[in-house]
């Protein structure tokens, strides 16, 4: 049946982070989307300012979870962030010339 | 056939031990910046358009928080049961890999009825896809997010049911690991939807 890999020395053991990181990065990201959803819920921040702010922490959040999760910290994956930062500036640029151009 | 103990004779990293798994992943991560780029598309037209209610209620009328907190803690948590059924894979314990999936599956399908109910609600408080552009950037947007969910939830279905037949293998072992990177995308997707859209749909504020 399957495509096993016979008959290969075997190679020092590739080395793995254990699940804390991960844990790590999941109790963060139940910190900040808690935060975020305090500061609205509150209203603890001056009003202008909120919008910023949960924008900041949403990004902060997908970024942990794009390097840990995702693996995008670890070797060999330079094509990993060239393709999902492309794709941030590219959609950067779009909401922005979508909001300030269509409205202003 | 089927082999639910520890495999023995996988290298380390299966997901990445053939040209064929490495170039997966590869055009993998091309897709997600495809994929960034058409949820960013989507995500702009909302901004745009999300104060023109055309008469409909308006984003502060219809979320509501605790339902939103939610869907947020079922799909974050689910992202974190597929890291654990990665760390199974790179263990080669097939038996763990498949519960941490299957566990993930059913946070996604949770997910998806709170999704379901949610618009079934909306759509009898009058805010519905036809009702104004509000109402059409919305459901495309959030829409869109939520067939995701509902596809990734039949893509690791069907792979698990192929390995409960094949096995872990360098073959199969790739196809895991590129349907959790599928799905941890699809749960950072959700972080900006909750943002932009239920969040700051209920500060009502224009952005900037």
């Amino acid at each position: 049946m399957g495509a096993h890999v016979h008959d290969e020395p075997r190679k020092p053991k590739v080395k793995h982070d254990g699940a804390k990181k991960h844990v790590i990065a999941f109790i963060a990201s139940l910190v900040l989307t808690a935060l975020a959803f305090a500061a609205v819920a509150f209203e603890v921040i001056p009003a202008g300012f909120t919008v910023p702010f949960i924008v900041g922490l949403a990004f902060v959040q997908a970024l942990f979870q794009l390097f840990f999760w995702m693996h995008m910290d670890q070797k060999g994956h330079e094509f990993a962030r060239i393709s999902i930062f492309a794709g941030l500036t590219f959609i950067l640029i779009a909401i922005i010339v979508f909001v300030f151009w269509v409205w202003w | 056939m089927a082999t639910h103990h520890v495999n023995a004779v996988l290298p380390d990293e299966p997901e990445k031990a053939t040209l064929e798994g490495k170039n997966k992943i590869l055009g993998f991560w091309l897709f997600l910046g495809g994929e960034t780029v058409l949820f960013g598309s989507l995500f702009a037209t909302f901004i745009a358009l999300r104060d023109q209610t055309n008469g409909g209620p308006t984003s502060q009328q219809l979320f509501e928080m605790p339902l939103v907190a939610l869907a947020t803690l079922l799909l974050l948590t689910s992202s974190l049961t597929s890291v654990f059924a990665v760390l199974a894979l790179h263990k080669k314990d097939l038996k763990k890999m498949q519960a941490w999936m299957t566990v993930t599956v059913i946070l996604g399908l949770g997910f998806l009825a709170l999704e379901i109910y949610e618009f079934m609600h909306y759509i009898h408080m009058g805010h519905k896809m036809t009702s104004g552009a509000f109402g059409s950037a919305f459901y495309t947007l959030v829409g869109f997010h939520g067939a995701h969910v509902a596809f990734g939830i039949l893509w690791i279905l069907t792979v698990q049911l192929q390995t409960v037949k094949k096995g872990l293998t360098v073959v199969t072992a790739p196809k895991f690991y590129v349907a959790s990177l599928y799905w941890h995308f699809i749960d950072v997707v959700w972080v900006f939807i909750f943002t932009v859209v239920y969040l700051m749909g209920m500060i009502g504020g224009k952005v900037g």
